[in-house]
Order: structure tokens, then sequence, then C-alpha cells
């Protein structure tokens, strides 16, 4: 997930990566940004955030700890605001979507 | 949360007692192993060498791998398990079948012990049938993996009538036909349609998961299935209703290893296409695993032409102890923590400083589990091909080590309590 500076909601969208990097695939290792589990991160006001992700492979025996995970850290980040975690596997994740940093960290 | 399921778990408490009965069952054989290694240098209809079989074939191998499956079910299919309750049961029914039977095998008592002992493991896979064929019965994906899942249930439900039928056949005598010889398809239905094709399917979805690999040769998994079942219905076909030489049983191994043999292309072709380049040591002990399937295809057709029961018992011992207990010893780690894990911290993440499911078990001991396996496999071996009971017996100190450091590590994840990182 690119996070444009001209965008709307960019300070919050970059505030809000830096709290998902804490969140850590249990299996891999590796943070869900840089795995590349999420999709977008959209801003309704001041009201809530909706996080459009996917897992890994479908039926992940660690799904719900990471999307448990993923709405932990926002509300930590942002107290107050509603977080929505819409679950998508169109796109289905592939290696392609691992950064830079995602491919080191798991030896690529 | 949208509305897609992303697969809830069976609850662990219907899991775990597959894990931990599993454990202790594998380390009470090795004790007995220890305590009778001329066992593994008689005839194999011996009433020890059988007790030691079946712990090892329904109290370790399929108590594990059934726990196994009731979690990944969920995963392979991609829905949640048709019914938890079900599951208890298997569990229940699996661990007094066990307990009867052991104890009537190491005593030879036939009669009414021995065949309740059958009535339970056969009522223990009727149980996983229906669950297995109902989670599976809605194809949101066409997958040859849920082939292999479907019809390994299925051979494990025969296979258990069949082991009831000559437990039945022990004490009232019904079948005309000798029982040395249904007791090796009764055998083989276990080993090349039950441990072979779940193997087969499950290690097909969780190597290339594992590793973050991917295979586009499905069709080779698919030429794996009709062959290993082509290879083995046409052996339990030809040794029920005719004398069956031993020239066309070589051809009916043939067919089964040719669908090994395309099973294992299609993992290496996902190892080979993966992303995450270094194998952990869990890994590791699987890969070793696949090479004592494939020891004991070679000696085939030593147990087919050298008249001499050694080779049979090493061809047992490489499947048993080479194959499905290395296996298991590799992905038991790869599976139990995280059930744990699951349990306690999947709402803390991202909300507070946790373990990770590695944490939760000591990766020094499966590491030495690693190497000391391959000191008892290679001594079981060369003590029981050299008809040697001392070197047995040595191998059978090795497995009970090696067994107490796997029940330990076993029972320390299991006995893990909630820890946060300061």
């Amino acid at each position: 997930m690119i996070v444009s500076l001209s965008q709307p909601y960019a300070n919050e969208k970059i505030k809000a990566q830096q709290a998902l990097y804490n969140v850590i695939d249990p299996e891999l290792f590796v943070n869900v940004i840089d795995l590349g589990l999420i999709y977008e991160i959209d801003f309704d006001g001041e009201n809530s955030i909706t996080v459009t992700m996917t897992l890994s492979t479908p039926h992940c025996p660690m799904g719900e700890a990471i999307t448990n995970g993923v709405r932990n850290a926002l509300e930590i980040a942002f107290p107050g605001r509603t977080i929505n975690i819409n679950l998508t596997f169109e796109p289905r994740w592939n290696f392609e979507m691992l950064t830079e940093e995602g491919r080191a960290q798991l030896g690529v | 949360m949208s509305n897609i399921n992303i697969g809830n778990a069976p609850p662990d408490k219907v899991v775990l007692p597959f894990y931990a009965t599993g454990a202790f069952v594998f380390w009470l054989l090795c004790l007995l192993l220890m305590a009778d290694p001329g066992s593994l240098t008689q005839h194999h209809f011996n009433p020890h060498l059988l007790a030691i079989v079946h712990m090892a074939a329904l109290g370790w191998g399929t108590m594990i791998i059934m726990g196994a499956a009731h979690q990944l079910l969920p995963v392979i299919c991609e829905r949640d398990l048709f019914n938890p309750v079900l599951a208890s049961v298997s569990w229940y029914f699996l661990t007094a079948g066990i307990i009867f039977l052991a104890y009537a095998f190491w005593n030879m008592q036939t009669g009414w012990l021995m065949i309740s002992g059958g009535v339970l493991v056969v009522l223990s896979a009727l149980a996983y049938f229906i669950n297995t064929a109902f989670t599976g019965s809605v194809f949101i994906h066409y997958s040859v993996v849920r082939l292999f899942i479907f019809s390994s249930a299925f051979w494990l439900l025969f296979t258990t009538l069949i082991g009831l039928l000559l437990a039945i056949n022990l004490r009232y005598v019904f079948f005309t036909k000798n029982h040395l010889e249904l007791l090796k398809l009764h055998a083989h239905a276990g080993l090349a349609g039950w441990f072979l094709q779940l193997i087969a399917g499950v290690s097909s979805k969780l190597v290339p998961m594992f590793l973050l690999g991917k295979s586009d040769k499905e069709k080779l998994l698919l030429y794996a299935f009709i062959l290993q079942n082509a290879g083995l219905l046409l052996f339990l076909f030809d040794g029920y209703f005719f004398e069956m030489p031993a020239l066309r049983m070589l051809v009916y191994a043939v067919l089964v290893a040719a669908g090994i043999t395309c099973w294992l292309l299609y993992l290496y072709d996902a190892f080979r296409n993966r992303v995450r380049k270094k194998a952990d040591i869990q890994m590791k002990q699987t890969f070793l695993s696949f090479l004592g399937i494939v020891i004991a295809i070679l000696l085939v057709p030593f147990v087919l032409y050298a008249n001499d029961s050694r080779w049979g018992i090493g061809y047992g011992a490489f499947l048993f102890m080479g194959w499905i207990t290395g296996l298991i010893l590799g992905k038991t780690f790869k599976t139990l923590p995280f059930i744990v894990w699951n349990r306690h911290y999947k709402n803390l993440s991202g909300k507070a400083k946790i373990p990770l499911p590695k944490n939760l078990y000591s990766e020094a001991l499966v590491q030495w589990q690693f190497r000391i396996f391959i000191a008892a496999m290679v001594l079981l071996a060369a003590g029981i091909l050299m008809n040697n009971t001392i070197i047995v017996q040595v191998a059978s100190v090795f497995w009970l080590l090696l067994a107490t450091i796997y029940l330990f590590n076993v029972m320390k994840v299991l006995l893990h309590k909630k820890t946060l990182l300061s």
C-alpha cells in the first residue's frame, strides 16, 4: 500500500501504516504492511476507518489473530474511531505483493 | 468486517487431546520397544509386535494425524468443520479402542476385549469419515487435495472394518483365506489408503503454504491420486479373490510408487518455486521423513522375493518410524504451538507485546529431536536388517530418549500460561 502525500487524509494514513507495522504475522514473523496484506485504508471523516485487507490464504488458521491485530493496533492509534475490516480475496495475495523489506525479512 | 468467513478453527479442547494422547502413546510404545526388542527380530506375527504396531498406527500416527486433520479441514475445504462434537467422539472412541487393543494384543487375548477394541476404533473412524464428508461436501473450489482427504477418510474406515473382521476371525474363524494374507491387505489399506493419501493431500496444501511456494503442476497430484488408488485397489482385489503371485504384487507396488513419485515431484516443484528460501528445522525433518517412504519402497522386492521376515519388518519400520513418525515429529511444532497461541493471544495481537508461537516450545529440543531421530532410525534399521537384538536394544534407548524429549516439548506447549512481554 503506497500513500501519496497529496491524497486526502495522507497524514492519518501514514499514522495508520506506522501502527500496522506492529502487527506481525505469527507464522512468517513479518508485519502485515511488508507482507502486502493491507490493500487500502479509508478514513470517513472523524468517525470511522475502513481497512481493506487480505490473508495469505483463505481460511488461514491465523486469520482471526491477524485481523484482530489490525483492529487493535488502529484502535490504539485512533481512539474513539470505529474500525471496519473489509476482508477480500480479490485480488488474491501473491508473492509480488511483498515489499522490498518483506522480501529481505523472508530471506528472498 | 465483511461477511467472508475466514474459518473458525474447531475449539482447541477438541483438537488438543489428540496431541496429548498421541505424544503419550508414542512414549509408551518406545518404552515397550525397549522392554522387548526381540519382538522386532522374530516373525512379524507375534503378540508384542502386534501390540506395538497397533499402538504406532492407531495410538500415535492416527491419533496425531486425525487431530491435525480436524484442525486443517477448514483450511483445506475453506469452510468450518461440520461438527466439532463428532471430532471429540472420534477421540474418545479411538483412545478407548487403542487401550483395549494394545492390552489384548500384548497378552494375545482374542475374544471380546480385542473385538470391543476393534468396534471402538471403527466407530471413531466412522465419526471422522462423517465429519470429513460433510465438511468437504460443498465444493467452493475444486481441488485434488480434497479428493485425497475424502479418499483417505474412506480408506481409514475400510481398514478399521477389515481389522475388526480380523479380530473376530482370530476368535471365531470364518474367513476361508489365510489370516496372514488378509493381514497384509489390512495393513496396506491403512498404509497406502489412509496414511499415504491423507499425508499426500495435507502436505500438498501445507508445504507450499509454509514455504510460500507454488506449483502449477496440479496434474501431478491428479496422477498421484489415480495411481495410488489404482495400485491399492488392484492389490486388494487380487489379494482377496485370487492367489496373488509376487510378480503381480510388484506391479501393484510399482503403480503406487509411481503415484508417490508424482506427489513428491509436485512438492519438489513447490519447493523450487518457493519465496521463503530458508527451511526451518521442522521442514527439514519433514523432508527427511520422505526418505523413509522412498527406502521402504526400495525394500519391496526384497520383501517379496527374499524368504526372510526381517525385510518385512524393516519395510514396516521405515514406514512407521521413518516416514510417519518423522513427519509427525516435524509437523507437530508447525501446528500445535499455533493452536495454543491462538487460544491465548489472538485477541491481544497488536494490543500488547506478546510471545510468538515459536516461543511456546523449546527450539533447542526440536534440534536435538532431529539429531536423535536420525541416530535412532539408522540403528533400528541396522538392528532389524542384521537381525541383531543388541543393536535394536540400543536403538530403542534412542527412541525412548527421543519420545521423552518430544513428550516434554508437547506438554510445554499444552501447559503454556498466558504471558505478556515487557
